[in-house]
């Protein structure tokens, strides 16, 4: 017996279709104005074909990054500058969280100040405690 | 680690970035429906509060909803809202028992008077003074209005605490009644679902400790962000309800073509529920997508509503179909009526036991 689909054939791509409008549109408005956007793609009722389709349309760019924080993330800058992929894993690497920004960087790259203000704290630290070994 | 640290501080001490702290705000943006660039505020407004301190009281339940809250075992996205809290009592997941457990609560109530969330997982059994559900020599009754007295604010979690759920199914012999029954001075919170999406728990508490305020809440107190739409508005199946293509059984061809299940009973045009969206096990699925109809169980009294295959349309609860019951019999409509229900209800809590 055939497999039960899960999945009803309507309109293929209609909803992909939809949103790269709203991203060509957002786009434009980043390169006349400078302002940033995202649209969160776990909120719309994508289909897995929807999701390919966008994938395939936008394609991949420049830039590919990996994070490892509280489980891993992908993302991406696709064919289309300014137009980033992030998709944020959780348990069991599925799709915790996934949008498209529309930005300069992602938000998430950006390093935080109080990390940075950490990190120089760590290093300062670290590199006395090197300079007390070499005196020994 | 002090508890008046900050969570900023917590997440710096432990050498995670706050990178992690904007990537759980963009999972919770996603999951609450806000705006997708609220995630910044919200990650900086957390870094600043102090964890919550949350008092877990698990009443006539069978552990699902915990089950469901923590379910994930190893370091995710999901996990960071036990960073975000301080969960000062819970009894199936803290290591001390008996006297020692109490004091920990008593201790955390009086540390916390007036700051502390209380989340219930079970209904409370109420007749004979609620003497059929006790912990402790103390009745479930009893510690939920001691824990209450001076709590912010509770969150019910799962229909059990919500509605009451199935302690509180004909004939329901404990007398269970809801969390909001007893505890009208204080808010309440209904997070329905048996169980409920982990994402409804933990994002409505992350809500309350990042916004310092309830989020929007619908007539039934449950998160709009979360119980705003019915299954059935949100469901991919939806196209084939509105085309009129039915499965009629479940190994018919509308079945194995995956049209609409509304006549093999799903309930999803009156279920208000985030499954369609958020789905089950991180996303993987939700009964529907897996060939089964929604039975409801988000909403009150849903194991007494006459059968979990039975069509929405000849439900023993739909006024329509009993209006039109009358009318055909020609009876006074009524009596008639009213007669048909009690006959339908009895049929349907007979076929339902069945």
């Amino acid at each position: 017996m055939e497999p039960a689909r899960t999945e009803p054939e309507i309109s293929p791509g209609a909803l992909a279709r939809s949103v790269l409008r709203e991203i060509a549109e957002r786009l434009a408005e980043l390169a006349r104005t400078g302002e940033p956007a995202a649209i969160d793609l776990r909120s719309l009722p994508l289909k897995a074909s929807d999701r390919s389709e966008l994938e395939d349309c936008l394609g991949r760019g420049d830039v590919t990054a990996t994070l490892n924080v509280a489980g891993t993330s992908e993302l991406w800058e696709t064919r289309y500058s300014g137009v980033w992929w992030v998709r944020h894993l959780g348990a069991g690497d599925r799709i915790a969280a996934e949008r498209i920004e529309i930005s300069i960087v992602p938000e998430i790259l950006v390093t935080h100040s109080a990390d940075i203000a950490n990190a120089a704290e760590r290093m300062r630290a670290d590199l006395a405690g090197t300079e007390a070994a070499t005196h020994v | 680690m002090s508890e008046r640290d900050t969570i900023g501080e917590l997440l710096l001490r432990r050498g995670v970035s706050r990178r992690a702290l904007l990537k759980y705000t963009t999972y919770l943006a996603t999951v609450m429906a806000l705006p997708p660039l609220a995630s910044r505020v919200m990650a900086d407004a957390l870094a600043k509060a102090r964890r919550q301190s949350v008092i877990w009281l698990s009443f006539q339940e069978c552990t699902g909803c915990t089950e469901s809250l923590t379910r994930s075992f190893s370091p995710t996205i999901e996990d960071i809202i036990f960073d975000l809290i301080s969960l000062d009592y819970h009894e199936a997941l803290q290591a001390v028992s008996g006297t020692a457990a109490e004091e920990a609560r008593l201790a955390a109530m009086k540390e916390n008077q007036g700051k502390y969330v209380v989340v219930v997982d079970g209904s409370v059994s109420t007749r004979d003074g609620g003497v059929y559900s006790t912990s402790g020599g103390k009745t479930n009754l009893e510690v939920l209005k001691e824990t209450a007295e001076h709590a912010l604010a509770l969150i019910s979690v799962g229909t059990c605490a919500a509605f009451g759920g199935i302690p509180h199914a004909n004939p329901n012999p404990t007398g269970a009644l809801p969390v909001s029954d007893i505890i009208t001075d204080k808010p309440v919170i209904n997070i329905s679902g048996c169980p409920p999406i982990a994402e409804a728990m933990a994002g409505t508490i992350a809500y309350l400790i990042t916004f310092g305020k309830l989020p929007d809440l619908d007539h039934l107190n449950r998160p709009k962000a979360f119980f705003g739409d019915s299954i059935h508005d949100r469901c991919y199946r939806r196209p084939f309800y509105d085309k009129g293509l039915f499965a009629k059984s479940f190994d018919d061809e509308g079945a194995r073509k995956g049209w609409c299940l509304y006549e093999v009973g799903c309930k999803g045009p009156v279920t208000y529920n985030a499954c369609a969206t958020l789905k089950w096990n991180g996303g993987v699925s939700f009964p529907i997508q897996s060939g089964h109809g929604c039975l409801g169980c988000s909403e009150p009294n849903f194991w007494d509503k006459g059968g979990f295959y039975r069509p929405l349309s000849s439900h023993a609860g739909n006024p329509a179909a009993i209006i039109g019951g009358a009318v055909a019999v020609g009876a006074a409509a009524g009596v008639a009526s009213a007669l048909l229900a009690r006959r339908r209800k009895q049929q349907a809590a007979k076929e339902s036991q069945s």
